[in-house]
C-alpha cells in the first residue's frame, strides 16, 4: 500500500458515497468536513491526513459545539491564577514555603464512554490520563478524586450496571494505588438515566514550585537552536485507535466491537517509573539546573498527532516527525495508527539537540525502561521547525503535510438551543410521614448510604500527607509540604454534582454543583480558590440537550462569580480547567440527566485548623447556618419517601450564601468549632445524623435537637429540604463568640441542639419527641446500603 | 557508637511507591536515608547500617507480590547483611519481598511463608483503612519493637490486596511462636485479638501483622508505620475527643506511634549489632 495515495473526497463523489467511504475507513467526520479538509490542503487528503483531521475536529479535541458557550460565560481569571484553561492543567498560586513560591496544578476529565464498554480499563486509563495532565506541567501529583454515576443496580440493566460499577471501582484502585497517588475525594450517584451511559469523572491535583512549571509548548529558543522531539514511554500499539471519535458519538450496541478496540490499555507500573518523582523529575531537575528551556506534553486523546502538533503550534512552530522512528510494539504498523493510536503512558518532550543524549540516557539506561517495562523507552522522533507546517514522514515519504494552525485550530459549530419545560409531580398534600421511617429511607438508600465500600479500596495514605479522608470530612484535606518543607499549608479537595437538581433545572444544577463543592471545602476550614468542571450532557446536535448544556454553564458561571473568593475584591473562584463530554446518550435516544460535575480546591494556612464532620464531645452545641427554604425538587426525601421528583429545585441566594461561606470560614479559622458538616443531600436531618457516624467505631455520641422555630416550614420540609447550609459543633464556651462573629458578617445562625453521651438522636418539636432512635440502627443500615449494588 | 551518622538504604524497585515518605520518617528518627535504586551497584549496600524495603507494587506484582524483586542482586546482598545482624524492615510490599527471599521466617532461606489474597467481608481486592496492632515481643527483643511496651496497642494503616500471612507447613507458626518471631498482631483498640474483619483486615493466620526472623533483626510488616509517624496522620475518629483539632499545630507535628519502629531501629543500631 502506498501511503501517499490520496482519498478522492473532492469533486465527483456524492454525499452518500463519500459518507459510505468515510465510514468504511472508520472515520467519523461528515462529508462536508472531509471536503473542508481538501479545501484547506488544496488537494485531496491522504489517509493519514483524514484520520488526523477527524481526530482534531472531533468534539472531544476541538470542543466544536461547546467552545463558544464556555468562552462567553465562564470566569477563568483571578489574581491567583497562574495558568487558566489553555494547556493540560490549570495552575494557581498556593503558598510560600522557605522563601519559595508553590503552586497547585489542577485538572478534571471524564472517561465515560470507555468505562461503559470496558469498565476496568476505561476507569484506569481515566486516572492515568488525568495524572499525566498534571505531571506534565512539572508537578508532583498529590491526589486524585473521582465522581461516579452509575445506572440503577436493580433496574433494567441490573447485571451490567453492577458489573460496570464494580469494574470502575476496581480500575480506579488498581491504577491509582499502584501508581502511588492517594485518592482523597469523590462522590457516587445511581440513577436509571445512567443505565446506558455511566459517568466516570477523574480529578487530579499536583504541587509544583512556581519557578519550575513546565509548559506544554515548544520554547521560544527553538527559533535559535535545533530542538528535538522525543517520545517517551510505552511502545506505541494499536490500542485506543479511534478513541476520541468514539468519545464523540452515541453509544451503540452494534458498534461495540469496534469501540472495544478504541479503549486504551493501562500500565500503572510503567507510569510509576515515569512519574512519582522518578524518571520525569530527573529530566526536569537537570534541565532547570542547567537553565535549559524545555517543553513537555502528555499524549492523551488523539495520540501522537494531537500532542505533537499542539506542543509545536502553541509555541508558534511546525514539526517534522518520522513515524518509523517511533518505538512500537510490533513492526510495520500503518502510519495512521502510529500517528493516532492512544497508547497510554506516553509523553512528548521538546528539548535542545545537545540535551537529547541526557534525556535518552535517563529513560533508557538509568531507569532501564526497555528492559524493565516491555520495550518502553525514549526515542527521538523528529524536530521542530520554523515553518508552521505539520509534516509526517513514513519510510521517507511524506504522509501528512498541513498548515499546523489548521491542524490544531479545530472547527466551530453554532448549535441551536431549545428550552425544555420540566414536568414533575409533587407529593399529595396530607399527613406528614413518620420522621424516623423517612430518615431511614433516605440514609439507607443507594444515594444516601455510606460510600465506605467504594473508598475502602482506594489508598488514601500513600505519600503520608492525608490529614482528613473520605468518611471523616466533607472534603479530603492534605498537608502536601509538611514532609519536605515543614510548611503547614493545607489543601482541601472536593468534587460534586447532584444530577437530580440538573434534571429539574439545568441552571441550578450547574450552580448547585459549584456551591456544593465550595461548601465541602469551607466545611473543612479551607477557602475555595479554584474550580474545574466536567460538563456531561447528551447529544449537542439536539437543541434540547444543547439548551441544558448552556443553562448548566451559565449556572456554573454565575455561582463562580457571585460566590467570590473570600478576602478578595469580588474576584471569582476561577475555573482553571475542565472538559465537556457530549453524546452521553444511548442509541434509543435516552440521555443522561444533565450532569455538570464540579471540583473545588481550597487552601488553608495551617492544616491543623481543619475540622472533620464527626462531633467530638458531649455537651458541645450544634449551630445551624443557612436559612431553610421549601425547595424540595430532586430531594432525597421526595425521591425515597414519595417516589416523586417535585418541581422546584434547590436555588441559591447568592448574597446570603456567600456571606454564610465566608462567615463559616472565619469561625473555623479562629478555632471556635470542633466539627462542621455541610447541609446537602437529605437535608439538615441527614447532616446531623452523619455527624454521629464513623465506620471505624461504635457510636459514642448522640444528639438532642430542639426545633422551636422551623422558619415557617412544615417540620418534615424543614428537616429534609436540601437548601445549602452548615451544621457547626461548637464547645459551649465558644458559642457566644462564634454567633457574634457570624452575625457581624451578616450570617444568621440558629442554636438547634447539643451533643449528648447517649448514642441516640432525639429531635423535639415544641417539646414533643418527633424522633428518638438508636444511632446503631441508623449506622447499620447506612453502612450496608451499597450491598444492593453488590459493592 | 554515639554521634556517628547512621545510614539507612531505602530500596527502590520499579513500582515502589512509598520510598520518599519512608525516607522522611527515617530522617526524622535521627538517621540518614538514601533512596537506593535497584540497579545501582549492589556492593555499595554493604556500607549501610540498616535497610528498609518500602511499600508499593514492585515489578507490578508479577508472579506473586514481591517475587521478582526478591530475585534481584540487591536482595542477595541483603541476605548477607541480615546475617551480620543488620536491621532490615520490609513494609507491605517490602514484607512480601522479605518473605520471598526466605529471610522471614528464615529457615535456611527456604520460602516458608507467603502473603495471600485478603479474605474480607464484602468485595475482595485492595483494602485500605486504619487498624490496631499489638506488640507481641518481650522487652528489648526485636530490632523494631524495642521502644514498644509489652502488649502496647497502636493505630496503624493497612493498604494491600495480598496481606494474609499463610505458611506452607502447619507447624511453622508454632515454631515461630516458640521462637518469639511473632512481632505484631491485629487487635481491637483495647488490645483484644479478634479474628473478625475488619479487626483482622485480611484474614491472616494468628492475626499476624508483623513477623520477625529468628534473630529478631528482620521484620516483615504488612501495615505502614511511616503513614502513622506523626499525630496529624491519625484519623480523628480514632481519637475519642478530637484532641488534634483542639491542640493545634504543635500537637499535629508531634511524633506518632509509627515513629517508634524507626526509633527502635536507631536504638538497635546504636547499641551495636550482635555480629560485626
Amino acid at each position: 500500500m502506498k501511503y501517499t495515495e490520496t482519498i478522492p473526497v473532492s469533486g465527483q463523489t456524492s454525499d452518500a458515497e463519500l459518507q459510505a467511504l468515510l465510514r468504511k475507513m472508520n472515520i467519523g467526520m461528515s462529508p462536508a468536513e472531509a471536503r473542508k479538509v481538501a479545501g484547506i490542503l488544496g488537494r485531496d487528503p491522504t489517509r493519514v491526513e483524514l484520520f488526523i483531521f477527524d481526530i482534531e475536529w472531533s468534539e472531544h479535541c476541538s470542543y466544536k459545539s461547546s467552545r463558544a458557550t464556555l468562552k462567553k460565560y465562564l470566569p477563568t481569571d483571578a489574581s491567583n491564577v497562574i495558568l487558566g484553561p489553555s494547556e493540560d492543567a490549570g495552575i494557581i498560586k498556593f503558598t510560600t514555603a522557605n522563601g519559595r513560591e508553590y503552586a497547585l496544578v489542577f485538572a478534571h476529565e471524564s472517561h465515560n464512554h470507555p468505562s461503559q464498554v470496558l469498565p476496568i480499563e476505561g476507569a484506569a486509563t481515566g486516572i492515568g490520563g488525568i495524572v499525566r495532565d498534571v505531571d506534565c506541567m512539572g508537578a508532583h501529583v498529590i491526589a486524585v478524586a473521582d465522581a461516579l454515576r452509575f445506572g440503577n443496580p436493580s433496574g433494567k440493566n441490573a447485571a451490567r450496571t453492577r458489573w460496570i460499577a464494580n469494574g470502575v471501582v476496581d480500575g480506579i484502585w488498581q491504577y491509582g494505588n499502584a501508581l502511588g497517588v492517594p485518592n482523597l475525594a469523590g462522590d457516587v450517584y445511581f440513577d436509571d438515566s445512567f443505565d446506558d451511559n455511566c459517568l466516570v469523572n477523574v480529578v487530579c491535583l499536583g504541587v509544583v514550585p512556581a519557578d519550575r512549571i513546565i509548559r506544554s509548548r515548544v520554547p521560544r529558543q527553538a527559533a535559535e537552536e535545533d530542538y528535538d522531539l522525543i517520545l517517551i514511554g510505552k511502545p506505541t500499539d494499536g490500542s485506543g485507535f479511534g478513541g476520541v471519535t468514539f468519545a464523540s458519538e452515541i453509544m451503540n450496541d452494534e458498534e461495540k466491537e469496534r469501540q472495544l478496540g478504541a479503549v486504551q490499555v493501562h500500565d500503572p507500573f510503567l507510569k510509576n517509573i515515569l512519574i512519582t518523582r522518578k524518571a520525569n523529575k530527573m529530566v526536569w531537575d537537570l534541565a532547570f539546573e542547567r537553565g535549559i528551556p524545555i517543553g513537555m506534553k502528555d499524549l492523551g486523546g488523539g495520540g501522537l498527532a494531537c500532542a505533537s502538533s499542539e506542543i509545536c503550534s502553541a509555541g508558534g512552530f511546525g514539526a517534522v516527525i518520522h513515524l518509523d522512528r517511533v518505538h512500537t510494539s510490533m513492526p510495520d504498523m500503518p502510519p495512521e495508527v502510529i500517528a493516532c493510536s492512544e497508547t497510554q503512558e506516553r509523553f512528548i518532550f521538546a528539548v535542545p539537540k545537545e540535551f537529547t543524549p541526557d534525556v535518552l540516557r535517563i529513560y533508557n539506561d538509568i531507569w532501564e525502561l526497555p528492559g524493565e517495562a516491555n520495550g518502553a523507552g525514549a526515542s527521538v522522533i523528529g524536530r521542530t521547525m520554523k515553518d508552521p507546517v505539520f509534516q509526517l514522514l513514513y519510510h521517507g515519504e511524506t504522509v501528512c503535510e498541513a498548515p499546523i494552525e489548521e491542524v490544531t485550530g479545530g472547527i466551530r459549530y453554532e448549535r441551536q438551543a431549545e428550552p425544555i419545560e420540566f414536568k414533575g409531580t409533587n407529593p399529595p398534600a396530607g399527613e406528614m410521614p413518620d420522621i424516623a421511617g423517612s430518615l431511614e429511607k433516605v440514609l439507607f438508600s443507594l444515594n444516601g448510604c455510606s460510600r465506605y465500600p467504594v473508598y475502602r479500596h482506594y489508598d488514601t495514605e500513600v505519600q503520608g500527607m492525608a490529614v482528613l479522608r473520605p468518611g471523616e470530612s466533607d472534603a479530603g484535606v492534605m498537608a502536601p509540604l509538611e514532609l519536605t518543607e515543614q510548611c503547614p499549608a493545607g489543601v482541601a479537595l472536593s468534587v460534586d454534582g447532584n444530577p437530580f437538581i440538573g434534571e429539574i433545572d439545568p441552571y441550578w444544577g450547574g450552580a448547585a454543583a459549584v456551591a456544593e463543592s465550595m461548601r465541602n471545602v469551607v466545611a473543612c476550614g479551607a477557602v475555595p480558590r479554584a474550580l474545574t468542571d466536567c460538563l456531561c450532557y447528551g447529544n449537542p446536535e439536539k437543541p434540547k440537550a444543547f439548551w441544558q448544556f448552556v443553562r448548566g454553564v451559565r449556572g456554573i458561571a454565575d455561582a463562580a462569580s457571585r460566590l467570590w473568593q473570600f478576602g478578595t475584591n469580588k474576584e471569582p473562584v476561577p475555573i482553571v480547567s475542565g472538559n465537556v463530554s457530549f453524546y452521553n446518550e444511548s442509541a434509543l435516544g435516552l440521555a443522561i440527566k444533565p450532569s455538570p460535575i464540579v471540583a473545588c480546591v481550597g487552601t488553608m494556612s495551617d492544616y491543623s485548623t481543619a475540622v472533620g464532620h464527626m462531633v467530638t464531645g458531649a455537651g458541645h452545641q450544634l449551630l445551624m447556618v443557612g436559612r431553610r427554604r421549601d425547595e424540595m425538587g430532586g430531594s432525597a426525601y421526595f425521591r425515597e419517601v414519595f417516589r416523586v421528583t417535585g418541581t422546584q429545585a434547590v436555588t441559591i441566594d447568592w448574597e446570603q450564601e456567600r456571606k454564610d461561606m465566608h462567615g463559616v470560614v472565619q469561625v473555623l479559622r479562629k478555632g471556635l468549632a470542633t466539627a462542621c458538616h455541610d447541609i446537602a443531600d437529605g437535608g439538615c436531618i441527614t447532616a446531623l445524623a452523619e455527624m454521629l457516624f464513623s465506620h471505624r467505631r461504635a457510636p459514642i455520641f448522640g444528639m438532642t435537637v430542639r426545633l422551636d422555630d422551623t422558619q415557617g416550614l412544615p417540620v418534615d420540609r424543614f428537616l429534609f429540604t436540601e437548601t445549602g447550609g452548615f451544621i457547626l459543633e461548637i464547645p459551649e464556651e465558644n458559642v457566644a463568640a462564634a454567633m457574634s462573629l457570624l452575625s457581624d458578617n451578616g450570617v444568621p445562625s440558629w442554636r438547634i441542639g447539643e451533643v449528648t453521651e447517649q448514642s441516640r438522636i432525639v429531635i423535639k418539636h415544641k417539646n414533643i419527641n418527633i424522633l428518638d432512635i438508636d444511632i446503631k440502627v441508623l449506622l447499620y443500615g447506612w453502612f450496608h446500603g451499597l450491598e444492593e449494588a453488590s459493592l | 557508637m554515639k554521634g556517628r551518622q547512621i545510614r539507612i538504604a531505602v530500596l527502590q524497585f520499579p513500582g515502589t511507591n512509598c520510598e520518599y515518605e519512608t525516607a522522611a520518617v527515617i530522617e526524622a528518627a535521627g538517621m540518614t536515608a538514601d533512596v537506593f535504586r535497584w540497579n545501582r551497584r549492589s556492593s555499595e549496600l554493604a556500607g549501610f547500617d540498616g535497610f528498609v524495603i518500602p511499600g508499593g507494587f514492585s515489578y507490578q506484582d508479577r508472579i506473586r507480590a514481591g517475587a521478582v524483586a526478591s530475585k534481584k542482586a540487591i536482595c542477595a546482598v541483603l541476605v548477607e547483611e541480615a546475617g551480620k545482624g543488620k536491621p532490615i524492615l520490609g513494609i507491605c510490599n517490602g514484607a512480601q519481598v522479605l518473605v520471598e527471599t526466605g529471610l522471614v521466617p528464615g529457615n535456611e532461606s527456604r520460602i516458608d511463608m507467603a502473603l495471600a489474597h485478603n479474605k474480607v467481608i464484602g468485595k475482595s481486592g485492595y483494602h485500605c483503612d486504619w487498624a490496631f496492632i499489638r506488640n507481641e515481643t518481650q522487652e528489648k527483643v526485636g530490632a523494631f519493637s524495642r521502644l514498644f511496651a509489652p502488649n502496647e496497642v497502636i493505630p496503624i494503616p493497612v493498604a494491600h490486596a495480598e496481606g494474609r500471612f499463610v505458611t506452607k507447613n502447619a507447624n511453622t507458626l508454632d515454631t515461630m511462636v516458640r521462637n518469639g518471631q511473632i512481632g505484631f498482631r491485629y487487635c481491637t483498640s483495647t488490645g483484644e485479638v479478634l479474628e473478625v474483619f475488619p479487626v483482622n483486615p485480611n484474614g491472616a493466620q494468628l492475626n499476624l501483622a508483623g513477623a520477625y526472623n529468628r534473630a529478631g533483626n528482620v521484620l516483615a510488616l504488612m501495615p505502614h508505620p511511616e503513614r502513622g509517624a506523626w499525630n496529624r496522620q491519625i484519623p480523628i475518629d480514632l481519637e475519642r475527643k478530637g484532641q488534634r483539632r483542639l491542640q493545634g499545630l504543635e500537637y499535629s507535628r508531634m511524633q506518632g506511634p509509627g515513629m517508634k519502629f524507626f526509633l527502635s531501629m536507631r536504638d538497635y543500631i546504636l547499641e551495636g549489632s550482635p555480629v560485626q
